[in-house]
């Protein structure tokens, strides 16, 4: 046994010592010669039905463009995919084109990525969400879709409890009086909350934040110089905090899901409002499935602060982006460019529901609560959770369940939040 | 010489050889595919993240684990499940020995309790999921006995008991079939004495079965704790992330966070191995206390 | 028999309501199986109203199901033919046969055993890759036996150590040689062992997920749990599909182990009295 032990520590030292196992391998440099046959693009979209018609426009638009060149969508499961894709990156061999969330995880990954911006320039204009997919100036990915987080609620609850379905509360004090009355007449809690994730704070923080910080502050946030000990900050999380102890939010948020279960509490009417998303799941289709399409409403975030001006949070949701690796970038990048069509993009919409990225895309036919949303977004602003690194909004998810809990005070979370955001 | 000479002294060289030709195609394949991986894995956590990628840096990788209390609580709950590892060993046991005799329904019992063990983590963690929700049946059920509602994947102090709970749950049908062949080479006149002379059950399992299937039951006990530490991923992402307030994290789901998400595959690495050196140490103390004690009788 | 003790009687009460909690899931997996995706989402415990058999039908259809169940099909029943054979074959030679280096070369085999699969994933695939065998049948096969080998071995060594040596000299004295006591005398006596080992090996290769995304990046080399899993989308509500695709791929273990459970039970007598 002590031998064994002995041979062990030789052995680490060893390893120690020589650690030059170099992360990446050098990537080989793209032979022009190489006739390119085929793409392979992952993402975790393109085996769902309701992608179904866009993949197959934005395949035959490339088609046109590239006729002798094969595609290959490769649908990973979404929680194996990032994984995956590290051990891609680190072999630098996998696919051509592959699927992003915006923020932080395409940020985190860019020196793999190829910078697009000699091939995208013609679409700047038409698409919006760029900001996500960008990092250092330099756009690594075409957004698809916009991903942000307005307030739904069910119009029906508001007319059993005596509102008025069409103006809802533009206040904070008002938004409690009326759920007070929607309580007292339907037994449904104000908000829908699933905190298991630890993704209830983010949607929580990008939801509200825009009520309760002035623009100043809300601008300076994005630019990434946050005031964590600033009376409107502790606000907002004394205001996540408020809102459980004071019975707004359905039971055991900390135990519920977001994904799905908390958007099941509010398509079955148990909950009038709740801060959702605009495109994936959990937006006005997704709702209007069960509450009906004209009796989902969209609401600004209500004003706690005075001199706070609400606005939509939004960024840019998915995007597909090019490997560095890849033999032939312009074909890639056409390829990108192909599944950012307005054509595409606009069965993307129509058929999941999910806000696309091109503005050019006729709405007026739609929902009334879509028409909502993209009114909104001329005005809108980037959402406060996504300026945040992935470790921060991670730590933000366990110290925000312990504040619902009561294990943690707004000062004490707040100082964590601060030294995390600022080694970050 | 003769033909028939030098194949027997192939033959015989063959025969010498019997051990080494048996066991080669399974060394080789093992030290090609996990060992030699499991070096340039080691390797690798040596190496730095993000702007240090591929540059050497030492032991910072585990310094950096060492004092992330995320890891630290990983390791508590390892601590944890280590403590309640007897427990899972000692419930597919007994059940294969009540089965093996022969209590009414037996045939029924050995075909369901496989059925959990069929069936994805992920599916199962969604049916615990509801069962266990907040205003959840089993809440409702405690209710009416006048137990108040505990949020059994909310509460942090709870969460671990009950993820394990299910785990238990989803696989004790996989260690009953070990036991149940376990059983099927025990030899059956040893019961039968124990009969004649009056043995109470307790004492005939104490006396006879124990001793007699120390072996198996040292392989559960290792696998079984192979199983809760790395294989528990799928019902950690589905029941509970990680959460309440990080409390039921594990290394593999630690690693799985770094790796995936945090995108720091070095550190991914680094933390790992250190589960790879408390499985051994962990696996190797089982087996030479299960072998003592089983030695012993 | 030892099955009369009255205690038998009082423990099948507590093993009766386990049974009931085994097969409470499954039901439950088919109930919502059978329910559509707005009845499932409002009331998820409830018996479903109708049987919705496109559920079934759009899970088989929808991901090229039916290519993934014959790749599962063919690499795992090779990967478990040859798990039993390499893994006999050495818990034999480690346990009845003395040579030198057998000691470590079973500690070989248990520190492999406790490698975690993360700490290798990266490193393997980069040999996979330099070997030429992703993407390929033999490589996935590979990679699933070198997995799973260890446990393999573990179980099939310190079960024929149960095997009193004078078996093995007996059959040497009649004139086998080594391979020959394997074939006649270990292969046979080894039988409960090999079953139970191989429903497990198949249990674990079957709904194994992440070896098989990391071996076959090419959609049509996929195996069945994949598809499984790929019913679940980021953010995808459609449960009952999901719970389709979930019988779908349960059925064929539960029928293996079914199948095999009652040989673990009876064929142990016919392997001792033919050894």
């Amino acid at each position: 046994m002590k031998q064994r032990i002995l041979w062990s520590a030789v052995l680490v030292a060893g390893l120690a010592l020589a650690g030059c196992g170099s992360a990446t391998r050098p990537t080989t440099s793209a032979s022009d010669s190489e006739k390119v046959a085929k793409l392979v693009v992952w993402d975790w979209k393109s085996g769902e039905e309701t992608a179904a018609a866009y993949i197959q426009k934005a395949k035959a638009d490339f088609a046109k463009k590239h006729p002798g060149v094969a595609v290959e969508f490769v649908a990973q499961p979404f929680d194996q995919y990032y994984t995956l894709l590290g051990a891609a990156i680190q072999a630098s061999k996998g696919p051509d084109v592959m699927l992003f969330n915006g923020g932080g995880q395409i940020r985190d990954r860019v020196a793999a990525l190829l910078p697009l911006d000699q091939y995208v320039a013609e679409d700047k204009e038409r698409l919006a969400g760029w900001d996500a997919f960008s990092q250092d100036g330099k756009i690594y990915a075409a957004p698809v879709t916009l991903q942000g987080h307005p307030i739904y609620y069910n119009k029906t609850l508001y007319e059993k409890a005596g509102l008025d379905p069409a103006g809802p509360a533009k206040t904070w004090q008002d938004l409690v009086r009326d759920c007070g009355a929607i309580k007292k007449a339907t037994g449904a809690r104000c908000f829908a909350l699933g905190n298991k994730e630890g993704f209830g704070i983010q949607f929580f923080l990008s939801g509200l934040g825009s009520g309760v910080l002035t623009p100043q502050e809300y601008d300076d946030w994005i630019a990434g110089k946050r005031d964590w000990n600033s009376p409107n900050v502790k606000r907002l999380f004394a205001l996540w905090k408020e809102a459980e102890s004071s019975g707004l939010n359905n039971d055991g948020a900390n135990s519920t899901a977001l994904f799905n279960d908390a958007f099941a509490v509010v398509q079955s009417g148990k909950a009038a409002h709740i801060i959702g998303l605009m495109s994936d799941i959990g937006h006005w289709k997704d709702f209007g499935e069960f509450l009906g399409a004209d009796k989902v409403g969209v609401m600004a975030a209500p004003v706690v602060t005075d001199g706070a001006t609400p606005s939509l949070p939004y960024d840019g949701g998915i995007g597909y982006a090019v490997a560095k690796w890849t033999k032939d970038p312009r074909l890639a990048a056409d390829l990108v460019r192909s599944l950012t069509t307005t054509d595409a993009l606009n069965s993307f919409y129509s058929d999941a529901g999910a806000i696309a990225s091109d503005t050019t895309i006729d709405v007026s036919k739609a929902a009334p609560a879509v028409g909502t949303i993209v009114s909104q977004i001329k005005s809108g602003k980037p959402a406060l959770h996504v300026a945040l690194s992935s470790k921060t909004l991670d730590l933000m998810g366990r110290l925000s369940q312990k504040l619902l809990s009561g294990s943690a005070t707004v000062d004490e979370v707040v100082k964590q939040l601060a030294a995390s955001d600022k080694a970050g | 010489m003769g033909a028939g000479a030098r194949r027997a002294s192939l033959g015989a060289r063959f025969e010498r050889h019997a051990p080494y030709v048996l066991v080669a195609p399974a060394v080789l394949i093992i030290v090609a595919l996990r060992l030699w991986p499991l070096l340039l894995g080691v390797n690798f956590s040596f190496t730095g993240d993000g702007e240090r990628n591929g540059s050497a840096v030492g032991f910072d990788n585990y310094l950096e684990l060492l004092q992330d209390p995320l890891f630290q609580g990983s390791l508590r709950n390892v601590g944890l499940l280590v403590l309640l590892l007897p427990l899972a060993v000692a419930i597919p046991g007994m059940l294969a020995t009540f089965i093996y005799l022969r209590v009414p329904g037996h045939r029924v019992f050995r075909s369901v309790y496989f059925f959990p063990a069929v069936l994805s983590p992920v599916i199962v963690g969604a049916i615990f999921n509801l069962m266990l929700a907040f205003d959840g049946p089993l809440n409702a059920l405690l209710g009416t006995v006048g137990v108040g509602p505990v949020d059994w994947l909310g509460d942090p102090d709870v969460a671990m008991f009950t993820v394990v709970g299910v785990q238990i749950w989803a696989t004790f049908g996989m260690a009953l079939v070990v036991f149940l062949a376990g059983f099927a080479s025990l030899d059956a006149t040893l019961l039968d004495a124990a009969r004649v002379d009056g043995a109470s059950l307790a004492r005939t399992i104490w006396h006879v079965i124990i001793p007699s299937l120390s072996r198996t039951i040292q392989f559960v006990f290792v696998t079984t704790m192979i199983g809760m530490l790395t294989s528990m991923f799928g019902l950690l992402y589905v029941m509970t992330s990680g959460g309440p307030e990080g409390s039921t994290y594990l290394p593999e789901y630690y690693i799985w966070i770094q790796q995936g998400q945090m995108n720091r595959p070095a550190l991914a690495s680094a933390a790992s191995t250190v589960l790879f050196v408390i499985m051994l140490v962990v696996g190797l103390l089982q087996i030479s206390v299960l072998r003592r004690t089983g030695g012993r009788t | 028999m030892a099955g009369r003790h009255l205690g038998n009687r009082i423990v099948a009460v507590p093993m009766a309501v386990l049974a009931l909690a085994t097969i409470y899931p499954l039901m439950f997996t088919a109930n919502v199986a059978m329910k559509s995706r707005r009845e499932y989402i409002l009331d998820r415990f409830s018996l479903t109203s109708s049987l919705q058999w496109d559920n079934i039908v759009k899970a088989w259809s929808s991901v090229g199901m039916a290519r993934y169940f014959a790749n599962s099909l063919l690499v795992v029943s090779v990967s478990v033919a040859l798990l039993l054979l390499l893994g006999s074959m050495a818990g034999f030679a480690l346990s009845q046969l003395r040579f030198r280096g057998s000691k470590a070369l079973y500690l070989v085999c248990i520190a492999a055993l406790l490698i975690p699969f993360q700490v290798i994933m990266v490193p393997l695939a980069r040999v996979m890759a330099d070997a030429g065998l992703i993407d390929t049948y033999p490589g996935l096969i590979l990679a699933y036996v070198a997995q799973f080998l260890p446990f393999t071995i573990f179980l099939m060594t310190s079960y024929y150590k149960g095997i009193p040596a004078e078996i093995v000299d007996a059959a040497r004295i009649d004139g086998n040689t080594t391979y020959g006591v394997y074939l006649r005398i270990m292969l046979p006596m080894g039988v409960p062992a090999l079953l139970s080992v191989g429903i497990l090996d198949t249990l674990f290769c079957w709904n194994d997920v992440l070896i098989s995304l990391l071996m076959m990046p090419s959609a049509e080399n996929r195996t069945l749990m994949i598809g499984v899993t790929s019913l679940r989308g980021q953010y995808s509500d459609d449960i009952p599909t999901f719970a389709s695709g979930v019988l779908i791929a349960a059925i064929p273990v539960l029928m293996v182990y079914l199948f095999l459970q009652r040989q673990i039970a009876d064929g142990v007598t016919a392997g001792s009295t033919k050894g």
